[in-house]
């Protein structure tokens, strides 16, 4: 007669250590921090030569940090969801889960604030350019998150394994 | 013409005030539904996760841009 309890994958070490499972929207998070770091360079870039050619070295500064701090800012949502759902096996994970993503929520924003009052009359900074980078950033940052979005493929039910893309 | 009522400083600040309401209410219905959501039904939270992340993206973007509004509306 087998022993039912021995045979449980789940209380096996090496196969519960081999399984160790990830919410299946890991993947997509993944992705949109990896596609986000990319258009965040290009859009960098971009905004950057434009800045230059509106107001030389302070328009080039200012476009780079508009945008840079755009797609920091907005990035870090997706990010700290995916760091957090690391310690899904863990009994804290909802108290880590919340703990991660609306304390980076509350904390990204107050360095946003403590940035902007502490850019807004550098010499080497242009207000409007800033501005305008932040907004292209913004608007680049939605696009990608709905690109990602419109393109994966969540299982409808259960959990992936760690390895396993979408 | 007596002056009644007299406002100083920025009554730009006033309008971030206001616009913030907006992101902070989406961000906790976003956030309380996905809860409720996961609680009715664990075995969609990864589902829920992705939802929930973009529902957050959408409306903090607001607020993003309503503080990045110092660099224009102050001189």
């Amino acid at each position: 007669m087998t022993d039912p309890i021995s045979h449980d994958p789940a209380t096996t070490p090496e196969v519960a250590s081999e399984e160790r499972r990830v919410p299946s929207s890991q993947p997509i998070l993944l992705r949109a921090v990896t596609v986000g770091g990319i258009a965040a360079v290009v859009v960098t870039v971009v905004m950057s030569v434009i800045g230059w050619c509106v107001d030389g070295g302070t328009g080039l500064a200012s476009g780079a940090l508009g945008s840079v701090s755009a797609f920091v800012f907005l990035g870090v949502t997706a990010a700290s969801i995916l760091v957090s759902n690391f310690f899904v096996q863990s009994d804290f994970y909802v108290v880590i889960f919340f703990g991660l993503v609306l304390g980076s929520w509350i904390l990204k924003f107050v360095l946003f604030i403590v940035a902007a009052l502490l850019l807004k009359d550098q010499p080497w900074i242009n207000p409007t350019m800033f501005f305008i980078s932040v907004i292209v950033g913004v608007l680049a940052s939605l696009l990608v998150d709905v690109f990602v979005v419109a393109k994966s493929r969540v299982p409808y039910v259960g959990d992936l394994s760690k390895d396993r893309a979408v | 013409m007596s002056v009644l009522a007299e406002v100083s400083g920025n009554i730009a600040t006033v309008g971030y005030g206001l616009a913030a309401i907006g992101p902070a209410i989406g961000v906790g219905i976003v956030v309380g539904k996905t809860i409720e959501g996961v609680a009715r039904q664990p075995e969609l939270q990864g589902k829920l996760q992705v939802l929930m992340w973009i529902g957050i993206a959408f409306t903090e973007a607001l607020a993003f841009i309503g503080i990045a509004t110092y660099f224009i509306f102050t001189k």
